[in-house]
């Protein structure tokens, strides 16, 4: 089971940033989170991005794409650079009801499979 | 009560005229006295009245877990009414706000040349501005993103409306304009201030059962009155507008977006410069516009003219849109050429908007004028009593007053009878481990603000 990303449904509401750092730290936070958000906001593109254990899942509006080491990041503004920085999704394992991003997303952009 | 899980803790006391920042602590005295939002903003007027005080400040809940958490409220004297207003900005400018580190800023006379504020990590700075002074609000962002070399940063800014000082500018959020219909462009302008930047990397406590409560109540929303419905267009019909703009947002319509954790995205993104099916990245650097201003759109749409463009011209110089609109309509303006050339001039005309911007009647009490009237004028999807209300007009100012207080987006207060008074205040005393807060401590905190900024 790892976490799927159906970008096309994102509304770029951005609370799956914060309850995943929530996951982490029990704090509300961009900061701390293995996803980010990145939007190029005058051309209304934007997407979310996930850091795996060894890999990167980059959810475009035109379909998920897995990235690995080295690969560009294409589409990706300054601002999203630091997730390579970030702690790999845990998939909230130790979570009964599921991961807290899948829970507190209100359009069903992230779902387990 | 503790305060760590709804605030930073942090007051700025920004001195344009000698250029100097204080911060001051947020104390637990005056949360317990006004909770937040526009009722602190309106304390903290009141205590620097005499020093020409324009107060940005955040919401109880904003940038938490509680849904529609998105809001930060402008307050000041309005040029355009000449008494009180509060100015509620959405999108994600109370959520950079508060995580940058400041709760409440407090704007302090003019400066003698064209600044910007830089909020971030807890610190401030008042920066020259003349590399952007003179140009419009799309440049303007583009530049001062790049400047402080982030794309995610929220900006609050004015174009050439606001630093021509007239009343129909309007303080806009990024790109996009904003909900003020008090003229705060043109107090941005008289203080030379062209732009607030904020980026909020920091972090709030969350209170134990706060996040999974905060849940439980999104999904309710989902459930209850919006279920089924998004974006603009099905505003449309329950407000009582023209049904044929329907189709026609329908047909420009590229993908909708939602502010900060709100369920319902009202946002419209409207694509012209390409077709509104291409999802995909290409080189068409400015495709078209995003709003939420369905009073502007309309009545753009209503002149016959292509209304997404005319937005973006609105949103260019920095002009209120509706209001805009209205004018042209009193001019005849019929063609887009025409509107843009007139939307120009506008900007350096010291017209004044005339009563109530929706192309519908709007029958509200006096006491709603101290509030935006870009929000929907009564309750979208769900009768006044849903809400436990009996006077559509009373309801529609408390509701506001509420919002506005606690940090909810205005737009979803009118759309979501499921929060209801009685789960906010359990959210209250959850979050802030506030026992003895109630239903009556809610009531006389929204009374005061209503009661002084209608003084």
């Amino acid at each position: 089971m790892d976490l799927k990303v159906e970008p096309l449904k994102c509304t770029g509401c951005r609370i799956c940033e914060f309850a995943c750092n929530f996951h982490y730290d029990e704090s509300i936070s961009p900061i701390g989170s293995s996803l980010m958000f990145y939007r190029e906001e005058k051309k209304n593109y934007y997407g979310l991005m996930l850091k795996r254990e060894k890999t990167l899942l980059l959810g475009r509006p035109e379909g998920e794409r897995i990235l690995k080491p080295g690969e560009q990041i294409e589409g990706a503004s300054a601002s999203s650079k630091p997730i390579l920085l970030r702690v790999a999704c845990d998939r909230c394992a130790e979570e009964e009801e599921g991961p807290l991003c899948v829970r507190a997303c209100p359009f069903g952009v992230l779902s387990m499979e | 009560m503790e305060t760590i899980n709804n605030y930073t803790g942090n007051i700025l006391i920004a001195d344009l005229a000698s250029g100097e920042c204080e911060t001051e602590e947020l104390s637990q005295e005056l949360v317990e006295k006004a909770l937040g939002g526009a009722a602190i903003n309106m304390e903290l007027y009141e205590q620097y009245k005499d020093r020409d005080p324009l107060i940005l400040g955040t919401g109880f809940f904003t940038a938490t877990f509680f849904p529609c958490s998105c809001l930060a409220v402008l307050t000041g004297k309005s040029p355009v009414t000449g008494a009180i207003g509060h100015v509620p900005l959405t999108w994600q400018v109370g959520v950079e706000l508060k995580l940058s580190g400041f709760d409440f800023v407090v704007l302090l006379g003019a400066a003698d040349k064209p600044v910007r504020l830089w909020l971030h990590d807890g610190l401030s700075d008042i920066n020259e501005s003349q590399d952007v002074w003179g140009k419009d609000v799309w440049e303007s962002v583009d530049k001062i993103r790049e400047a402080y070399g982030d794309d995610m940063i929220q900006t609050l800014l004015i174009g050439k409306a606001g630093e021509n000082k007239v009343p129909l500018a309007q303080v806009s959020e990024n790109y996009w304009g904003s909900k003020d219909s008090f003229g705060f462009g043109a107090v941005f302008g008289a203080k030379n201030l062209k732009a607030i930047a904020m980026r909020g990397l920091g972090a709030l406590e969350v209170a134990e059962g706060f996040f999974q409560k905060c849940i439980e109540l999104k999904n309710e929303i989902l459930n209850g009155a919006i279920k089924g419905k998004s974006g603009l267009k099905d505003f449309i019909a329950p407000l009582g507008i023209d049904t044929s703009i329907k189709a026609k947002i329908e047909s420009a319509t590229h993908r909708l977006n939602a502010c900060y954790n709100c369920p319902y995205p009202c946002y419209t993104f409207f694509k012209y410069r390409e077709a509104p099916s291409v999802m995909a990245q290409t080189g068409v650097a400015d495709p078209g516009c995003l709003t939420s201003g369905l009073a502007g759109l309309t009545r753009f749409y209503m002149l016959g003219i292509d209304a997404p463009r005319a937005m973006e011209k609105c949103f260019k110089v920095g002009l209120q849109p509706a209001a805009a609109a209205q004018i042209l309509e009193k001019k005849g303006i019929k063609d887009l050429a025409a509107a843009e050339a007139a939307l120009d001039a506008l900007a350096s005309d010291p017209v004044k908007p005339e009563g109530s911007t929706w192309p519908i009647a709007v029958n509200l009490p006096p006491a709603a004028s101290i509030f935006s009237s870009a929000i929907p004028p009564k309750p979208v999807f769900s009768p006044v009593s849903d809400f436990g209300a009996q006077d559509a007009g009373q309801f529609w100012v408390r509701r506001q007053a509420l919002a506005y207080t606690i940090g909810m987006c205005p737009i979803c207060a009118v759309l979501t009878p499921e929060v209801s008074t009685e789960k906010i205040v359990e959210l209250v005393r959850m979050s802030a481990e506030w026992d003895d807060f109630s239903v009556d401590k809610l009531n006389s905190i929204l009374d005061n603000l209503i009661a002084k900024s209608s003084g």
